[in-house]
Order: structure tokens, then sequence, then C-alpha cells
């Protein structure tokens, strides 16, 4: 059977990727960003994990409002890099899973969760800006994405996250072959775009998101969604992402890490959580 | 759901619908044959998506305040301002009046 064995909270931009490639891993705006992702490297590492499955979103890369899927989920064998519109970064595609990914197609659809299947799904910065700080970018490790709508209204509440954190969950425990899963949730965390309050970042809600993701999670899934965009903006409004991972771990986790700055407009966290709870959360 | 929270747009369907022809041609920017083209000869390009007149006048004076009124997604906005060479501090001071 597989199990999940961690979660992985990550905020994700465009500019992350920037200064990877740029090789400003040691600059004192950056250090503190790209020094806070080596022990959760290290953790991940030590975890000897299978598989990712990565909650994230699409930023009109891979998807147009032509058609605009309020869940995707990439069974395909690889996964492209999108171009956003700079052009592409010097990295490999990332590897799938399709055995997988069928898997947690079938799961998710028997749960009432209704992903539009994708063969081809080009991953934008929502993957991969984070996740060359934590593996190697010979990416070892295959990756199934799930992309959420979190930009064209409607979109999905912070209680269906949860509940598909746990739909997650229960997909990879139906699994037959052993796999080490780790679940990450990836957006945010607070930032502001556009509009009047442009740049602005509210440090204090990202911390206590991340105090009580780790601690009292469920209440963050009453949250109506305008209240997740006053405190943290529209395009904060990731945020909620978070919350399918942690649904996906156990009541009891154990803090390995958590990293926290804000150089710039976006408030960039890291919360890196081992599962020590086997057992089923009530739905 | 209102319609503005904070300041900012909640990027709805209506908006998405009214601007649709401005962020379909923003897409086309993923493709670096139509960035070429579009910094070739904006004017032909804008027609060959069908912008209306108003759409063509917000996108030849940069006016990203004036997109994001009219219907634009941030960002489609900023796969604009990548080939007119506008980045995101530019392009969201501006959303904000300050510049």
């Amino acid at each position: 059977m597989a199990t999940i064995v961690g979660g992985i909270g990550s905020s994700h931009a465009p500019t992350i990727g920037v200064a990877y490639d740029r090789g400003q891993q040691s600059d004192p705006l950056w250090a503190p960003l790209f020094a806070g992702y080596e022990p959760a490297r290290a953790w991940l590492d030590a975890l000897k994990p299978d598989l990712f499955v990565i909650v994230y979103n699409d930023h009109a890369n891979s998807f147009f409002f032509d058609k605009w899927p309020t869940l995707a989920l990439g069974v395909g064998a690889g996964h492209p890099q999108a171009d956003e519109g700079w052009g592409k970064r010097p990295l490999a595609d990332l590897p799938g899973d399709p055995a997988f990914g069928w898997h947690l197609a079938r799961s998710l659809v028997e749960q009432e969760f209704d992903p539009t299947v994708c063969q081809e799904m080009a991953v934008d910065h929502g993957v991969l800006s984070f996740l060359p700080l934590l593996t190697d970018t010979d990416w070892k490790i295959p990756v199934v994405p799930l992309a959420v709508n979190v930009i064209q209204h409607p979109i999905p509440s912070a209680r269906r996250m949860w509940k598909l954190g746990k739909a997650i969950r229960a997909a990879v425990e139906s699994y037959p072959a052993d796999k080490r899963v780790v679940v990450f949730g990836t957006g945010g965390l607070t930032h502001q775009l556009h509009g009047t309050q442009y740049g602005q970042k509210n440090m204090a809600w990202d911390n206590e998101f991340m105090d009580r993701l780790e601690s009292d999670p469920e209440p963050l899934a009453d949250m109506p969604l305008r209240e997740y965009m006053e405190r943290g903006g529209t395009e904060g409004v990731e945020m909620i992402l978070w919350l399918a991972m942690r649904a996906a771990l156990g009541d009891s986790v154990t803090r390995v890490h958590r990293n926290y700055t804000a150089p710039f407009t976006t408030g960039y966290g890291l919360l890196a959580l081992e599962n020590t709870d086997t057992g089923t959360l009530p739905a | 759901m209102d319609d503005i929270v904070s300041g900012a747009y909640l990027f709805t369907g209506e908006r998405s619908a009214r601007a649709y022809r401005l962020n379909k041609m923003a897409m086309a920017f993923t493709d670096a044959a139509n960035r070429a083209a579009f910094k070739a000869d904006e004017e032909a390009f804008m027609d060959s998506f069908g912008l209306s007149a108003a759409e063509k006048d917000l996108v030849r004076r940069r006016d990203w305040k004036g997109m994001m009124d009219h219907g634009a997604s941030i960002y489609l906005a900023i796969k604009i301002g990548g080939v007119t060479g506008d980045a995101l501090p530019a392009i969201g001071n501006h959303t904000a009046g300050r510049g």
C-alpha cells in the first residue's frame, strides 16, 4: 500500500525561478529564502519519497479561458515546461507517473471530485519555481500535478480544498503498490498584484496561517474566500491550496522545518511536515 | 460576491468574457513567434486577434490600469508587459494609480 509520508507547503513565484537561474542564492535579498529550503531538502532526501503529488495552480500558461478547468490532473508520462511569455528556463521536463495518475483520477471521481484528466499538461512556475530548491533537477522523483483554479471566479472554497486533501489521501492509501508519497500544496502566501493595494502583503497573517496549518488546521477550511482575499490579496487566495496538503496528512504531524521571508511583494513561506499519524482524519 | 476586494478586481466570468479577445491575444505571447510578430507590427497583430478600437488604444498607450478596468487578468496583462518591456512592478503600480 502507498502511504503519505510527508507534506510540504511552499510559495511559488516566477522571481524565485529567475533568481535561481541567475545564481542569486547568496544575494543578500535572496539568501534567506534559498538557505531556508536547505533543511527541508535534506529532510526530503532522507525521507526517500517515490512520488510527489503537487496541488498547485496554473497562471494562464497551460490553460486559457476558452477551456479553463476547475481541477486538472496531469496523468502523462512527462510534463513539459510551459513558456509563460518570456521563454523557457533551462530545466528538463518533469517525469510523470501514469499508473498512479490514472489511479488518482479514478479514485477522485469515485469520491465525487471530477478533474479534467490531461495526458499533456505543461506546468508553469506554480510547480517549477520552488521544486529545484527541494530536489535535484535531474528529477528522479516522478510528479503527478493537480492544478486548481484559483484565478477565474467562481473558484473552489477552502473547505473544498480540505476535502480534496482527504480524497488524495484515500487515493494514495488505496493504491496497491508500495510508494512513499509526499503531497505538496503551493501558492501564496499573501500578495496583491494589482489595484490600489498593489505590492501589499500581510506578514502577520502569513505566519498565523502557518501556525494554524500545523496545529489546528481544520477551522481554516471554514474561512470564506472573501476573507482570505481581504487578508491576503485577490491573488493571495492561492494559499487555500496548502489546505489540501495539510488535509492529506494525519491529525498529528511533526513540523520538520519552517521558513518565512518577504523581501519583495510576496510572503514566501515554507512548511515541511512529517506525517506521524497514519490514522484517518474525520471527514 | 462583490467585484472588488480591497481595491482589487475579482476576475469574474463577466470580466473574462468582456476582455476575452485582449486576454486571448496576451495568451498568444506564450509562443515566441507571436512575441516577434507583435514586436514587428503591433497594429496588425492586434487586428489579427480582433481587438476593438478601445482595446487597441489601451494597448497602444500601455494603459495597464485601463486594461484591468476593462477586464484583463493580471496574469495576462503581464504577458503583454513581456512584449512591451514593462515588468510587473510598473504594471502593478500603474494599476494602483502610482505611475
